[in-house]
């Protein structure tokens, strides 16, 4: 796959700046994580883009919320209500009534963020950020930290362990392993999914636009536009469904 | 899984193996890429598996929503959510694909 347009002039600035990188003092596990893509790359182009699109949202999203009118919206404003509403409304829906204002923060900046970095693989000159399986474990480990933390804050940490023993005592020890296990498979199944649907999508449409780069890769990207919505909406619905499931109270 | 449909995959095995074999005893070509082979099969019948669940979830889910249109949102997204969940179990097998392909 060729790369975004930043990945070789950033990577020759931070160069020029900094030297290269220390590749030669780490040993080879550090240097397989911190930089895979071999000694005179600092950062991989999933890193770039994602600072790209992060400083695109830092700068966008404020200067626009100064033009916000209450009384006469404009279609930028209508649009970004469109989304939040959405997504406090499914909160409300899974989670329990009230409780959208209170998530919506984090599940808010995930839509937006996976939105529209799903959203850049249509442009040819970007590279999808959540293409990558480094971004989207960002992204999962995220969701992971966060619902564990709320299930903490609900309902202490005794009471959220308590949570994984399922209601009978001897069977608690089988529950627990069992629980811990399968809430340790979310990370991998949240980060996996959607680094797969866009980059298998992105791939795929590579392969149609390098046989003819007209007419051919259309449909595909069609289903690609539909991939990106639906993964955005997955990824949300599924982090919601997560901290439904850790700060619900027991029913007796 | 019918009789007939399973002899039938089996009979497709078959005719897809032999061409593989062949090509393992040309002199040459230094062996079968069985990672090709295994991504190839792999994304095959995980591609399969899940389309024929997938066909099974959506007309659940057109059947629910034609007798009863009132419910046609919450089988919405119950519907979506089942299918995305359907197709992870094929992602998995895409980047096992594309992970074992160059081996």
């Amino acid at each position: 796959m060729e790369h975004s347009f930043l990945y070789g002039p950033v990577n020759r600035f931070l160069i020029s700046l900094l030297g290269a990188p220390p590749v030669a003092k780490l040993s080879p596990g550090w240097r397989a994580f911190l930089f895979p893509d071999g000694e005179k790359i600092w950062l991989q182009d999933n890193v770039i883009m994602a600072f790209l699109l992060f400083a695109f949202l830092a700068l966008t999203l404020p200067l626009a919320r100064r033009t916000f009118r209450k009384r006469s919206p404009n279609w930028f404003q209508n649009a970004n209500e469109m989304i939040v509403l959405a997504v406090r409304d499914l909160i409300d829906d899974v989670v329990g009534h009230g409780a959208g204002k209170k998530y919506l923060p984090l599940l808010g900046a995930f839509t937006y963020f996976i939105l529209l970095s799903n959203l850049m693989g249509f442009f040819f000159f970007l590279t999808p950020p959540t293409s990558s399986f480094q971004t989207t474990l960002a992204l999962a480990l995220t969701s992971f930290i966060y619902f564990n933390a709320q299930g903490v804050r609900e309902h202490g940490v005794v009471g959220y362990l308590k949570h994984f023993m399922g209601p009978i005592l001897f069977l608690a020890p089988l529950m627990f392993v069992i629980e811990v296990i399968s809430i340790l498979a979310r990370i991998v199944s949240l980060s996996l999914r959607l680094a797969g649907n866009i980059g298998g999508e992105h791939i795929a449409t590579g392969i149609f636009f390098g046989m003819v780069p007209i007419l051919v890769p259309w449909p595909m990207m069609l289903l690609g536009l539909i991939g990106a919505l639906l993964q955005t909406f997955i990824f949300v619905i599924l982090s919601t469904i997560y901290i439904a499931g850790a700060v619900a109270h027991e029913e007796h | 899984m019918s009789k007939k449909g399973f002899y039938g995959v089996l009979t497709m095995l078959a005719l897809t193996a032999a061409p593989a074999f062949a090509q393992g005893t040309a002199p040459g070509t230094g062996g079968v890429k069985w990672g090709v082979v295994g991504a190839a099969f792999a994304i095959a019948v995980a591609a399969a598996a899940g389309a024929f669940a997938q066909g099974k979830a959506t007309a659940a889910a057109c059947e629910g929503m034609a007798r009863n249109p009132g419910a046609a949102g919450a089988i919405r997204t119950m519907a979506i959510l089942g299918l995305a969940l359907i197709e992870s179990l094929v992602i998995y097998a895409l980047v096992i694909a594309f992970s074992v392909q160059g081996k």
